[in-house]
Parts: structure tokens; sequence; C-alpha cells
């Protein structure tokens, strides 16, 4: 009995030493190139910063107006650092999906085929969320500057409203991208877009009647009214 | 030249044939038209009319250039042109390919040039209140050679041309050194010498809006220094039936030419510390007192707007400092309401820094002036409201006087 039991505790170590032995290397190497991926990242980043920066691309950014842009969405960071933090990330992810792979989990086997097939939908999916975002502001700008000099009431509604109009059209252009959930997304969107569309005539057609009628008479009148001659 | 060949490509053959078939003359007035069939017959026989006028030894042309118009105006024009004697030679032509002003104006020069004229007139075609005795005064200057440009100045009342008093001309001015009264005066004259310079310098790719081609005429000319003058053509009488476009969209068609000129001329502007009085032909154009009340509640309310809605599109521009000037014109009561020149001055000073330094894009940023301009423009007609007159060349002075100020705050930031 006592021999039985010494054997199953001894056979149990043994399993367990044996299968750590089989799976420390993989350990190590998985830390091994996570460790490597992120300073090769770093070291990326570094250098993207550097060139980018004598390059001057913050201050292109500045007159194209990228900056302002990303400004008003809370980035405040500029443009060459985000570029790379943009490159750190994506190599460090790299290195990442390739130690999960070293790692050679039947969970995981095929991971880093699967995510360098998918990548270019990410790339596409983000260009056209980046590209959306900078139309909304744009968009939301120039609504929000016209509406005031005609002096509509709520123009920082109605420019908000423009915004988030453009950023869910362009997430939901990202989430079929991805193939995500593409008829649901089409459908949702649908709904939601036609939805509005239709609250807002009947909120402006019921509702705002008279704030209509009223517009419409102070633009009428401000034209008689507009005797100055500005040239 | 390459010049010469550009200004050819702006005109169908046979109109360029048609120019080219009257050879040189001593004077040419050139009206550019955009749509304005109705005004322009009055026009025309201003202009012959002040051209029979010269000495009867100077061969003179009368040159229609068309913008592209849609409304009959190349047609009343050449109706109008039949009626004139054949001693005085009249073409009426239309450029070629998209309407616009800037390429009218451009093709003026470019015939002004070609048939060697010693002096040429640009006259607006909307300009109906131009008198015979007014192309006179234009072009008299240029022949006695005391000048290069000629530029008109006019009585007016306060409430008449408050985009040039209350910005353009004071901008110029404290940019430039020179106290002119008008940058859009609807008519200018220009001399030989100073059409080859214009026809070599790139002033054409700037601004093509309504207003571009005037205001870099003028400015080349502020910029080259001397040999400006003005000459006092009575009150300036535009067509009343022209639809004239929104206000922001005039904004952004004048205030922008400016500040794109000043990037192309900040070494010229960056070293001239005062300005002058502009020499004139003529007596003095004189300030009249407003003959009916001020209506200002709108623009007051335009300002509040802005000040209210638009703050986070002015963050962008203005530094907090200048904000600070602002916000305690917000909660002043309609009859107390001041927007003195000096913030006014720094405010435009920030907007053509946020121009030159493309925080915004251009055209919105330019219509984002709109509510500020409209508050300086209650503020000012407020405060002239009830002056003499001599007391309103006060106050067109300070506020040429505060840009001149600010210039320093300007010249300092720019980079």
């Amino acid at each position: 009995m006592r021999e039985a039991w010494t054997d199953i505790i001894v056979t149990s170590f043994r399993e367990v030493v044996h299968r750590l032995g089989l799976v420390a290397p993989r350990v190590l190497a998985m830390l091994a190139l996570v460790i490597l991926g992120w300073i090769v990242a770093s070291i990326a980043r570094r250098f993207v910063v550097r060139v980018l920066r004598a390059a001057d691309l913050d201050g292109r950014c500045t007159r194209w107006g990228v900056t302002a842009s990303l400004a008003r969405g809370g980035i405040r960071q500029s443009s060459s650092m985000l570029l790379g933090r943009l490159i750190f990330w994506a190599i460090f992810l790299v290195a990442l999906l390739m130690g999960i792979e070293a790692l050679e989990m039947p969970a995981t086997t095929g991971l880093v085929a699967v995510a360098v097939g998918f990548f270019p939908h990410v790339v596409v999916a983000s260009l056209v969320l980046l590209a959306g975002w900078l139309l909304a502001n744009f968009m939301a700008q120039a609504v929000l500057i016209g509406a005031v000099n005609a002096q509509l009431p709520m123009a920082p509604l109605i420019a908000g409203s423009i915004r988030w109009l453009v950023l869910i059209f362009a997430a939901a252009a990202a989430l079929t991208q991805l193939g995500i959930a593409r008829e649901m997304v089409l459908l949702t969107f649908g709904i939601a877009f036609g939805g509005t569309v239709l609250a807002l005539a009947l909120a402006f057609g019921l509702g705002g009647k008279d704030l209509a009628r009223e517009f419409l008479e102070n633009r009428l009148r401000k034209q008689d009214e507009d005797t100055l001659t500005h040239v | 030249m390459a010049e010469a060949a550009a200004w050819k490509e702006l005109l169908h053959p046979q109109d360029r044939r048609s120019t080219e078939a009257v050879g040189p003359v001593r004077v040419l007035a050139g009206v550019h038209a955009l749509n304005q069939a109705r005004s322009l017959t009055r026009v025309m026989e201003a202009v012959a009319s002040g051209m029979a006028k010269l000495e009867t030894h100077v061969p003179a042309m009368v040159l229609v250039v068309d913008a592209g118009s849609r409304d009959g105006t190349l047609e009343a024009a050449r109706s109008v042109a039949q009626t004139f004697p054949a001693t005085q030679p009249v073409r009426c032509v239309r450029v070629a390919g998209p309407a616009s002003r800037n390429r009218a104006v451009q093709a003026i020069l470019g015939v002004a040039n070609h048939v060697r004229a010693s002096a040429c007139l640009l006259v607006d075609a909307g300009l109906v209140g131009l008198s015979p005795e007014g192309i006179q005064q234009l072009v008299g200057p240029l022949f006695t050679g005391e000048a290069r440009y000629v530029m008109p100045a006019y009585t007016h009342t306060p409430s008449e041309g408050t985009l040039t008093t209350n910005l353009l001309a004071p901008m110029a001015r404290a940019l430039f050194g020179w106290r002119i009264q008008q940058l859009l005066g609807g008519c200018v004259g220009l001399s030989r010498s100073f059409i080859e310079r214009l026809l070599d310098a790139e002033v054409w790719e700037s601004d093509a809006t309504e207003h571009g081609a005037e205001i870099s005429l003028v400015v080349e000319s502020l910029a080259l220094g001397g040999g400006i003058v003005e000459a006092h053509l009575g009150r300036k009488r535009m067509d009343p039936g022209l639809v004239p476009p929104d206000l922001s969209t005039t904004l952004a068609g004048t205030v922008g030419p400016l500040f794109h000129m000043m990037d192309r001329h900040y070494d010229t502007w960056a070293s001239i510390r005062r300005s002058k009085p502009t020499p004139r032909v003529g007596d003095s154009p004189s300030i009249l007192a407003e003959t009916g009340e001020a209506q200002v509640e709108r623009m007051v309310h335009a300002f509040k707007l802005g000040l209210k809605d638009l703050l986070p599109v002015w963050e962008q521009v203005m530094p907090e400092d200048t904000l600070g000037l602002l916000y305690p014109l917000g909660p002043l009561p309609m009859e107390e309401f001041r927007f003195p020149p000096g913030p006014w001055a720094r405010v435009v000073c920030d907007f053509a820094l946020a121009f030159h330094q493309r925080r915004l894009p251009r055209d919105q940023l330019l219509r984002a002036l709109t509510p500020l301009y409209l508050g300086r423009v209650a503020a000012f007609l407020l405060e002239a409201q009830g002056r003499p007159p001599t007391e309103l060349a006060i106050l067109l002075e300070r506020i040429g006087q505060a840009f001149e100020d600010e210039k320093g705050y300007l010249s300092a930031r720019w980079r």
C-alpha cells in the first residue's frame, strides 16, 4: 500500500517535470520573442519619430489642419509621436503573435496565419475610420460656422448631429470591411439612419413649424434690413 | 513672352484677332463684366464719353471683356458698341474657359500690353456712378507720369463700405504704410510699366474670387512703394440691382486675397514702420453724417451668438489673451455695446496669423470672422451715430492707428 502510494507520487512528479521540460523552452522562446519585439518596437518608434520630425511632419500636419482635428478629438500628441506609437504597437503585436505561436498550443496553432490574413482588412478599416473621423470634424465645423452665421438657434446641436452621423456611417463602413456581423450592421445602420431622418422630419414638420416659419421670416426680413454696403 | 501667350489663351481666336487688329493705342479702357447686362450699357457710355473727352490726338480704345456671363452681357455690349462713332474703336470679347472676373482682368491687361497702351483703365461694369470726368481724373496722373496706379476715393457715409473702413483699408495701411481709402473702388488706372510688372508677377494664381484680382492689383501696387495716387470721384454708386453674395462669402472673397498677399509680400511689409497719406488729385472726399438710425440689433445679436456658439472655433484661431478682450463684450446691453478698434485690430491680426499658419481650413477660418466683423460694425455705427463729419474722420483715423499699433504683435508672431 505504502509502495503503491510512493509510486503514484513519484510517477506524477516525473510526469510534471517531463511535461515542464517540454513546455519550458517554448515559454522561454515566447518570452524572448516578446522581449525582443518590445526592444525592436521601441527602437523603431524612436527612429520613426526622429525621421518624421526631421521631415517636419508636425509642422505640415498643423498647416494641413490634421493637428487641430486630432486635438478636437482629444488627441493632444504630435503627429510624429502618434505615428511612432502606431509603429511600436504594430511591431510589438507581431512579436506577441509570434510568441503565442511559439507555444505550439493546439488552441493557438495557425493564429499568426489568421492574423496576417486579417491584417489588410484591419488596415483598410482603420483608414476608413480615420478618414471618417477627419471628415466628421471638417463637416461639423463647417456646419457650425454656417449655422452661426445664419443665426440659427442650436447651431452646436446641428453640428454635433452631423459629426455623429458621419462617425456612425464611418464605423458601419469599417465594421462591414472587417466582416463583423455585416448584415446586422447594414440593417442596424439603415434602421437608425432612416429613423433619425424620419424623426427629424416629423419633429421639424410638427413640433418645429413655428420655428421654421419664424426662421424664414427672419431671413426674409433680414434681407430687407441689411442696407449696409460692406465693400 | 510667356505672359503674352498666357493672355492670348484667355480669349477665343476670333476675339484675339479683333483686338490685335486695332493697333497701338495710348489709352485702353477695359470694362470687365460678369452677368451685368443691365448696368453695362450705362457704364460703357460713361467710359466712351470720358475717353472722347481726352485730348483729340490720343488714340484710345474701349475693350469690354465678358468674364463668362449667362445673362446676355456680351450681346448687350455689342449692341451698345454699334451706337458709338466709328472713330472710337470698341471691342467686345468673352474670356475662354470657366467664368472668372480674374481672367477677364488678366485679359484686359494682356491686351493693354499688346497694344502698347501708356495707360489702362479697369472698370467694373456695375459701377454706374462713374462719370466721364471720373475717367479723366483716373487717366490724368498716368499721362503726367505722376502715378503708376490711380485708385478712386469716394465721399461716403459711415454705413457705406464698412468692410473697407473697418478692415481692408486700415489693414493695408498698417502693412504697407499708405493711408488709402479704397481697396475695392470698382475702377483703377494703371501705367504701362506697372502692367508689364503685373503680367510678370505671380499674382494670378492666388485667389480667383470676385474681388481677388482687384485686391491683388492694389496690394502689388502698395508693395512697390510710391507712384500711387487717389482721385476723388464723388459718391460710389454700384448697380442697385446687383444681388451681392452673402456676407460670409464677401468676407472670404475680400479678406482672403488680402491675407494671401501678406504671405507674398512679407519681406516688404515687415520692414515698414509708419504710414503716410496717399497723394491725391482733385478735392478731398468727405464723410457724410448718417441720415437714418443705425439698425444694429441684428449685428449685435450675431456677435453674441458667435461668442456663445463659435468659441470652439475661435479658440483655435485666437489666443486666450485676445479672447479675454472679447468675453466682457458679451453681456453688454445693445445700447451700451462697444467693440473698440484696439481689440478688433488684434482679432484681425490673429486671424491673419491663423490664415498664414493654416490653423483651420482657410475658407472656414475666414467665414468664422463674420460674427466678429458684425460686432465691430455695430459698435462703429453706434459710435458714429449723431456725430458731425469732422468727428467721423477722427473715428476712421483711430481705426487706422489701432491697426498700426498692432503691427508689432503681428510681425513678432509671423513665422
